[in-house]
């Protein structure tokens, strides 16, 4: 156990004095604090846009300017002292847009009440339509009432008859009854998919330093040396837990960020808080499963790749045997939006009791949630696999790491792990 | 029981291939051993598996007195011929490291491995990473990485391989310098001069069979001896000598081939009153000769 641990420290300060490891502590918090920040700053950095309207109908204009200048914050209505019915006053706005002294404009039709023609918008710049939707409907309003008032019909009555029929959302709850739906409610329905990568991204990436760390270190040529002082066995746990501690380290940074960016950020930028997502954090079924998957995904695919790096000299070799594996990868994260709409559907029921996609799967549940039945059976399965997994690939690691020249085919590998313990480097009790 | 190392009859095979076959032999304590043999001998199988690495199909090995090998792998120094440094670890952690995994407390590891560096002028790069260190630097480390535990036994596979004169003349102090400490060196090579100059006794290995094995003195000994005499005289002194095998006697000069285990000195002393003997001159095999012999010249060596 000593040794384990030496060599899982060893491997421990040598992650966290790369640069990857922080990299991997730093990138996101800076992501989630962009995304928080950067929004804001661009919404308030945004100058009141300019625009001007020529108003042929005569009368919109002045029914709506109320509401013009209540909007001054994001537009700005100038002005000109035109003509409003010359073609000139035409061309002076569009050299004023072309300078760019005016964001936009709007000719307003000579009559409204009873057809758009002859309204436009104008611009250089047709993709950002905030001003001429917000300024379409403040006229649409108008031009509505109008059309209530000549028709003589009453608006309360109008707006009886546009009303839409709505279907409010209820959560059916454990208990069987209905409850209210919130957005956090909403938030936690899609909060399953966010989890779900990021256990990917952290599985992916941390059992991928356990391969390139082994690899490294065989062709580094220092395994004899250490396998004099250490048994094989002793090797792979201290490298497995080193690297675990590693990716620990990550995980929790990332979940702290994850708690402090959200909670304070906003505030600090004087925006209200939208969506309070420390709920998440707060909510032990996400927060605890995340890091129990973790620790799950890690071990099954950190056997996994900690066999193939022992069998490989190069990291070239070591990725063609990773082919298979990645792509086993990618079939959760293909699944992941079919299952986040259908949590507790075939798919994924099925998908739950295979293991490699168990951690991914169940997390991406977690809104249905699975019942708890399914919870233990597909742990334990997991559970198993993982002692199966780590038994063959002490086994690949013992003969794997010795061996120099070309890479053992799979069979051959297979072969060693069904090989009886007595003929593969185990001892033999002298006599 | 007073033995570095006993192998009994020990075998390993991979596959169909038996890279070590019926191995038996003994390393007195405060010796030092060579393991000679070509390339592919089955030097390196023979000594990863009394340091545990691969494990005997049949056989047994006791080191230190111990027959569970395993139990004693702390007390050992082993420098493979395959060795590396962790390239981002500085020089004396890493002493330092390897020295923990043999079971010493941080602490003294650490002040160890520091004095080491220091007495082989490496003090200035302790702190220094060991991608930075010179070839020789760097095996300088290893070797000091292998002893800083005070091994009872150190192994060195190949150790003076890649290396140039003036390293191999720092390897062969400091395995002298081993045996002074009253430590057991056991070294593998494939080139006969050095172990000529450096071993007790040595293990004469091919294609996983031992050839020889004893002290060197032994081994030289066992080997056919010729006396070369330059006289003059009467050339029939030599008719009738006792333990003498064969004479080829040209008048001036002769080549005696001895029996056996027979001494020069007694041959001298039977010859010096009857002919005037110009020169007198014992030629022992030279290893490179006994194992050329011995493998049947399949060797580059």
């Amino acid at each position: 156990m000593r040794k384990i641990w030496l060599v899982a420290q060893r491997e421990f300060l040598e992650n966290v004095r790369t640069k990857s490891f922080w990299i991997g502590i730093l990138i996101f918090p800076l992501i989630l604090t962009a995304a928080i920040v950067v929004p804001a700053l661009l919404e308030k950095t945004r100058q009141a846009r300019p625009f001007a309207v020529l108003d042929r109908s005569g009368w919109v204009l002045e029914a709506v300017r109320e509401q013009v200048a209540a909007g001054a914050k994001r537009f700005v209505l100038v002005e000109p002292v035109l003509d409003a019915q010359s073609a000139a006053a035409e061309d002076t706005l569009n050299r004023r847009v072309r300078d760019e002294a005016l964001f936009a404009y709007f000719i307003i039709g000579a009559d409204p009440v009873r057809s758009s023609a002859g309204s436009e918008y104008r611009s250089k710049n047709l993709t950002d339509s905030d001003l001429r939707d917000w300024f379409g409907e403040l006229v649409t309003n108008a031009v509505q009432a109008r059309r209530l008032e000549q028709e003589q019909i009453d608006p309360a009555i109008a707006e009886w008859i546009r009303e839409p029929v709505r279907f409010e959302a209820r959560k059916v709850t454990g208990a069987g009854e209905t409850e209210d739906v919130s957005a956090q409610d909403k938030l936690r329905q899609w909060a399953p998919l966010i989890f779900v990568y990021l256990l990917w991204v952290a599985v992916f990436t941390i059992a991928q330093m356990l391969l390139t760390n082994t690899v490294e270190e065989k062709s580094n040529r220092i395994i004899e040396v250490l396998l004099s002082s250490v048994s094989p066995v002793e090797l792979m746990a201290g490298k497995i837990t080193g690297i675990a501690q590693t990716g620990f380290a990550i995980i929790a940074s990332w979940i702290l960020a994850f708690f402090f960016i959200t909670k304070y950020v906003p505030g600090l930028l004087g925006a209200p808080v939208g969506l309070d997502l420390t709920v998440l954090t707060r909510d032990p079924v996400y927060l605890a499963s995340f890091v129990a998957y973790f620790l799950l995904g890690y071990l099954l695919f950190a056997a996994m790749l900690v066999g193939i790096g022992a069998v490989c000299n190069t990291l070239k070799e070591a990725q063609n045997l990773m082919g298979p594996i990645t792509i086993l990868l990618i079939i959760p994260l293909l699944a992941m939006l079919p299952i986040g709409r259908d949590p507790n559907g075939a798919l994924a029921k099925v998908m739950s009791f295979i293991p490699p996609f168990t951690p991914f799967v169940m997390m991406n549940r977690a809104a249905g949630p699975p019942e708890l039945w399914e919870y233990v059976a597909t742990t334990a399965l997991l559970i198993v696999s993982i002692g199966l997994a780590l038994w063959a690939a002490a086994k690949v690691f013992r003969i794997g790491v010795l061996l120099t020249g070309k890479p053992p085919t799979l069979r051959e590998i297979l072969k060693w792990i069904r090989a009886p313990v007595g003929t593969v480097a185990v001892r033999k009790e002298p006599g | 029981m007073d033995h570095a190392l006993t192998l009994d009859r020990v075998t390993k095979a991979f596959g169909e291939f038996r890279a070590v076959d019926e191995i038996s032999l003994v390393v007195p304590r405060g010796t030092i051993y060579g393991f000679l043999g070509p390339n592919g001998a089955g030097k390196t199988t023979t000594i990863r598996m009394f340091m545990s690495i691969l494990y005997p199909d049949s056989g047994t090995i006791t080191v230190l007195g111990d027959p569970n090998p395993e139990a004693v792998k702390d007390r050992l120094g082993y420098l493979p011929e395959e060795k590396g440094l962790y390239k981002k670890m500085k020089a004396a952690e890493l002493v330092s490291y390897f020295g923990r995994l043999k079971g010493m407390a941080a602490n003294p590891a650490n002040t160890r491995a520091r004095q080491l560096l220091h007495r082989f002028d490496l003090g200035d790069w302790a702190d220094k990473k060991c991608e930075t260190l010179s070839k020789g630097m760097s095996q300088k480390v290893q070797i000091l990485a292998t002893l800083i535990h005070d091994p009872e036994l150190v192994i060195l596979d190949e150790p003076f391989s890649g290396l140039d004169p003036v390293n191999v003349e720092i390897v062969i102090e400091l395995i002298l310098e081993l045996k002074r400490q009253g430590r057991t060196v056991i070294f593998s090579t494939h080139v006969m001069e050095q172990a000529e100059k450096l071993c007790d006794a040595i293990l004469l290995i091919n294609k996983g069979k031992k050839v020889l094995d004893g002290p060197l003195a032994a081994v030289k000994a066992g080997g056919p001896r010729t006396v070369i005499i330059d006289y003059d005289g009467d050339g029939g002194v030599f008719r009738g000598l006792p333990r003498v095998a064969r004479v080829n006697d040209s008048g001036k000069h002769a080549e005696l081939t001895l029996e056996d285990g027979a001494s020069t000195q007694d041959l001298l002393r039977l010859l010096v009153d009857r002919i005037a003997i110009r020169r007198f001159d014992t030629r022992e095999p030279s290893l490179h000769e006994i194992f050329v012999r011995a493998v049947g010249g399949k060797t580059h060596a």
